[in-house]
């Protein structure tokens, strides 16, 4: 258990018909923290995540969990695992206890342990008022709690989820955010695939951007920021109106909008000194007052942004 | 493979297996194919041509078992792809074996169940077998034989339960007029034999006549030993063929 590695998948390929779903796409975990998978539609994050968990055979490349290749001794490997994959159900005809307790003798977790964990995460997940009632009852957002509880029952070291908060009410999203969290005070390690750039912003130590099967960039959010990020926004909020054509005359090699006594300057980051130093000029030229300024630094979704068009570009 | 980890993997094929046995008994393809229809088609012969209701129960017997017993196994699959649970149970540590296994016991059982019902009511009815531990052993074996038969259909990488329910009646019912249920294997007409020796039907069918009436074509420990034969060739087909069809469900 003192490994630093707890996922290593290495040059997975996967091929649908003439489509590669997943082109080479290599990348490891550390325990303990929170990994995204970002990406647009069609990127390839769940069939990345279907292979590493060993549902899916890759083309090419091999996967280890806690050091055991997930497609040679899947039971072994997935036996320290919980997953919620996003394409999944509970069995809708079995109660929401009953379908714990089911998962809960796959993983061969003696009775007594199986009812105490149950009853923990229904209260922690807030459903143990609907314990009884069957699956299919239950919302989307009640039911991708129960699959998280299933995914959890068997107390595992990695958690895998795919688009954990898709589709759901703003009350579920931020309780399974806040179970994520405290997961990983507990030291666990999470993996998760989002399209919800902010939630990965609010979640992940560190993220996979995901284009067209292929990784293209990998880092913490901080580093994508810095060594992806091309733009400032400055906002700037005056005393009096200035005319729109000297401030774009001043401004015209940054996108400029103007709302009245409102300015917002979006600069090239290798612009940002020139930009400021133009202010400073129009305000004293004009006598002007600052009211308000900000600025702020690319966002994880500029990145994103930025990174998805340059590579569709 | 250690102890320890057989015993888990029973446990899990166990746990499957109550798990489908609660979900899919009572489902109405079952009851239909499993139940009501070898039960319309016994009276229909039974009626039509006279015979005694009690006298002719091994033949219900017989098809119980064989329709029974394949009835589950080829829709679970399908089913459990259209739910969207087969992912979430192979998000777990269990192998698509475990999950085939699991589905094939509940199978059987259900097999057994019903053929040893009829077994008890030919009973009350004074219809004594004249060997009843060969005619357990029998129900066992072909009812675990057949329950493979059923889940090779359900390698359709489909999941529309019709699809697989449709082409495994296409190869069960006809099953039933060359295999010597209706008919004696001796009087069906020469070109069928062939035919009637590769249905896996006509040796329980060859089995009940021995136990209750006293009159089979071949040695019934024969009939055990072909069925055990063809419990593996279908287990082995059924194992293999779900494996490759696989990822075309996911």
């Amino acid at each position: 258990m003192s490994r630093k590695l707890v996922v290593e998948a290495y040059g997975l390929t996967k091929i649908f018909g003439d489509v590669k779903a997943v082109d080479g796409v290599s990348y490891s975990v550390e325990r303990g923290e929170i990994f995204g998978i970002l990406g647009p539609n069609g990127a390839g994050k769940t069939t990345t995540i279907r292979i590493t968990i060993g549902i899916l055979p890759p083309d090419k490349g091999e996967v280890y969990i806690l050091g055991y290749n997930v497609h040679r001794e899947s039971v072994k490997a997935r036996s320290f695992i919980g997953v919620v994959p996003e394409i999944s159900n509970p069995y809708p005809d079995l109660t929401v206890w009953d379908n714990l307790m089911l998962v809960g003798r796959l993983y061969c977790i003696p009775k007594r342990t199986r009812i105490e964990r149950a009853k923990k995460l229904l209260k922690a997940l807030g459903i143990q008022e609907v314990c009884n009632r069957k699956a299919k009852t239950l919302s989307k957002g009640m039911r991708r709690r129960l699959l998280l509880a299933m995914a959890l029952i068997s107390d595992p070291n990695i958690l895998f989820l795919d688009e954990p908060t898709s589709g759901l009410d703003v009350i579920s999203a931020r309780i399974i955010r806040s179970m994520l969290l405290e997961l990983k005070k507990q030291g666990k390690t999470i993996v998760l695939t989002t399209h919800n750039i902010n939630e990965a912003g609010m979640l992940c130590d560190r993220v996979a951007i995901m284009n067209k099967g292929r990784i293209i960039a990998l880092g913490t959010p901080e580093e994508l920021r810095i060594k992806f990020g091309k733009y400032v926004r400055i906002l700037l909020s005056l005393n009096k109106e200035v005319n729109i054509d000297i401030i774009k005359d001043k401004f015209k090699d940054s996108k400029v909008v103007v709302r009245g006594k409102r300015i917002t300057i979006i600069c090239g980051l290798s612009d940002l000194e020139a930009v400021l130093d133009e202010i400073t000029n129009l305000v004293k030229s004009r006598n002007l007052k600052i009211e308000e300024f900000q600025a702020t630094g690319p966002t994880l979704e500029d990145v994103f942004v930025e990174l998805i068009q340059g590579d569709v570009q | 493979m250690s102890f320890s980890n057989i015993r888990d993997t029973l446990n899990k094929i166990f746990t499957l297996c109550l798990k489908d046995a609660k979900l899919y008994y009572f489902k109405g393809p079952t009851i239909v194919m499993g139940v009501l229809m070898p039960m319309f088609l016994w009276l229909a012969f039974t009626i039509g041509a006279g015979y005694s209701l009690i006298k002719t129960l091994p033949m219900l017997i017989t098809i119980s078992a064989f329709f029974a017993s394949s009835s589950i196994t080829p829709v679970i699959m399908p089913w459990e792809t259209r739910q969207k649970t087969l992912e979430m149970l192979l998000s777990k540590p269990v192998t698509i074996y475990t999950i085939l296994l699991g589905t094939a016991l509940a199978s059987t059982l259900f097999g057994i169940l019903i053929s040893l019902s009829l077994v008890c009511v030919g009973l009350l009815f004074n219809l004594i077998p004249r060997n009843l531990s060969l005619l357990i052993l029998g129900i066992i074996i072909s009812s675990l034989c057949y329950s493979f038969m059923g889940l090779s259909f359900a390698a359709i990488p489909t999941d529309i339960p019709a699809d697989t329910v449709f082409l495994s009646s296409a190869v069960r019912l006809p099953l039933v007029f060359i295999s010597g249920i209706f008919t004696p294997i001796q009087k069906l007409p020469y070109y069928i034999l062939p035919l009637a020796f590769v249905s896996p039907l006509t040796y329980l069918s060859d089995l009940m006549r021995n136990i209750y009436y006293g009159t089979s074509f071949l040695n019934p420990l024969l009939d055990l030993a072909v069925l055990s034969l063809l419990t593996l060739v279908f287990g082995i087909l059924a194992l293999i063929a779900n494996k490759a069809t696989l990822t075309k469900r996911l």
